[in-house]
């Protein structure tokens, strides 16, 4: 029985959520492909839990849980952070859940670039080194002969870009229209069943731990846009990066706005758009028995095919373990193919 | 019987032909095909004109045909297809001159705006939800124009997908 050892970086909500799938799916996954997951290693922004005799899951949940950080790991926690982590241990694939940075792509780039570079496969959920890089990313990937999939980046658990290349692969995709991120859905969502105001929408989903003390990237469209562009380059093969996309956000949504909406039939959403003629997110009215009717924290995308037609997806946009399935499909898809 | 029929199709060889084909089958006969070349659109489509002749059911089934093959149809029988487009406007719609802004929709050919309705917020933002109708297969050269005509009056836009 061979062994597959996986190096994780970013210890928040889903890089925990990793942990808690790989601890329930192991013995599954070594059932049905022969392989023995270990993960050799985890870091958060500044420590780390490290050997090459595998870590347990559940005590590394327990560690960050108590003290915050991973240095508290007994025998095996230290100091150890950034780039240095993939040098102190062998593994097979790196898993990058470091925050997305829509600034540089960092760490996330250096970090990828660097596991390319020892040949190593990645699988991220990680949107800003797509967003900004996207090109180049693929490129080194396939100049070192590595995998790099990042099914997680868009919609969490809403499968979408493997649903695409390898569900639909006899047809040609022309344009994708969908919800790409569930805060802003939520809001709107509550606006409308509620009739509240935009600013009181967002403190509710604030205290519920559904939007960020800072919402700047979901409310401002700034997350959906980087899904946009990590769609347009992997399944429209459109040459863009976050600058070419056209985005409005929905902070000037009120509820008046929305009553005119109802009215008609309509429900205010965050649309995403993606196809040759326009890369695009804002706010758009949609009928209310419209596949784009889902509601809450929901994402969905209808894909325009020219064999199928519309295809329609929808499913949890983000979530820890939600989040954390989709990795470990990447994951499995990886180890597939050794 | 006779029917007139402008269809929207792509400029490229082979379209035409690919769309009468499944006619044929119909018991429909094809009288005057007339291709209005100078027409065509930014998506490369033209407006093509054509004449059949057959029984009314027969002619029904084509309709259907069409429809099922997602060619619009433009125009039947001399009559101008007509689609209801929804958008709504949010800012200082009425500061920012609402009945110039309902004017301008107007000027667009083949537009015509023929439901309004304003709310008025605390906040001064106002929303104005706008109706027009228009051509059959405008819909993208309409919602342009409107977001065109917004952004000079810093007005968010929310169009129908
Ligand atoms: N949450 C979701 O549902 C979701 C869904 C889809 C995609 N994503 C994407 O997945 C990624 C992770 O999201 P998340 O919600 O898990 O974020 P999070 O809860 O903020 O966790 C980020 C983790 O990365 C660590 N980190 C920060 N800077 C680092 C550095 N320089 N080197 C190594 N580790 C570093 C943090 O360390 P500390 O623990 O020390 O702070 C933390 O453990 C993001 O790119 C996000 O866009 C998230």
């Amino acid at each position: 029985m061979s062994e597959f050892k996986i190096c994780l970086i970013g210890f928040g909500a889903v890089g925990q959520g990793v942990a808690k799938a790989i601890n329930m799916k192991k013995q599954s996954i070594q059932e049905k492909y022969g392989k023995k997951l270990k993960i050799v290693a985890v870091s958060d922004s500044s420590s780390s839990a490290i050997t090459e005799e595998g870590l347990n899951e559940e005590l590394l949940l327990k560690t960050k849980s108590k003290f915050g950080k991973l240095n508290k790991y007994p025998e095996y926690g230290s100091d150890i952070c950034g780039e240095d982590v993939l040098d102190s241990v062998d593994y097979d694939c790196l898993i990058e859940v470091t925050p997305t940075n829509i600034e540089n792509g960092e760490p996330a780039k250096s970090l990828t670039l660097k596991a390319f570079k020892s040949k190593k496969d990645v699988v991220t959920s990680n949107k800003g080194h797509l967003a900004l890089f996207y090109k180049e990313m693929i490129k080194e990937a396939n100049l070192n002969n590595v995998q790099f999939k990042f099914e997680a980046s868009v919609g969490g658990a809403m499968p979408i870009i493997n649903f695409a290349d390898e569900t639909l692969p006899s047809s040609k995709i022309k344009s994708i229209v969908g919800i790409l991120n569930g805060t802003t859905n939520y809001i709107l969502s509550r606006m409308t069943s509620e009739g509240s105001s935009y600013l009181n929408t967002l403190e509710e989903s604030q205290q519920l731990g559904i939007a960020e003390t800072d919402p700047t990237q979901d409310v401002e469209g700034i997350d959906a846009a980087c899904k946009t562009v990590i769609l347009a380059n992997s399944l429209l093969k459109i040459d863009a990066t976050y600058e070419d996309v056209e985005v409005v956000g929905i902070s000037k949504i009120t509820s008046e706005s929305i009553d005119l909406a109802k009215k008609e039939g309509y429900l205010i959403k965050l649309i995403a758009e993606v196809s040759l003629d326009s890369l695009k997110v804002s706010p758009r009215l949609v009928k209310k028995n419209s596949p784009y009717a889902v509601e809450g924290t929901l994402n969905m995308a209808t894909l325009k095919t020219d064999l199928a037609d519309e295809v329609t997806v929808v499913g949890k946009g983000a979530g820890s373990l939600e989040t954390a399935s989709a990795i470990l499909t990447d994951l499995i898809n990886v180890i597939r193919t050794k | 019987m006779r029917m007139n029929l402008v269809l929207e199709l792509l400029d490229i060889p082979g379209q035409l032909v690919s769309v009468l084909e499944p006619i044929g089958g119909l018991g429909a006969n094809l009288v005057t095909v007339i291709h209005q070349r100078d027409l065509k659109n930014e998506k490369g489509m033209i407006p093509v004109q054509i004449t059949l002749e057959g029984e009314q059911e027969n002619l029904n089934l084509v309709i259907e045909k069409l429809n099922e093959m997602g060619i619009t149809i433009l125009e039947l029988d001399g009559v101008v297809r007509k689609e209801r487009l929804s958008t709504i406007l949010i800012g200082h719609v009425i500061d920012t001159d609402i009945k110039d802004t309902m004017d301008k929709i107007n000027e667009l050919k083949g537009v015509s705006v023929v439901d309004l309705e304003v709310k008025l917020a605390e906040e001064l933002e106002s929303s104005a939800m706008i109706v027009v109708e228009a051509d059959f297969g405008k819909k993208s050269f309409v919602f342009d124009k409107i977001q065109e005509i917004a952004n000079k009056k810093d007005l968010l836009v929310v169009n129908e997908v």
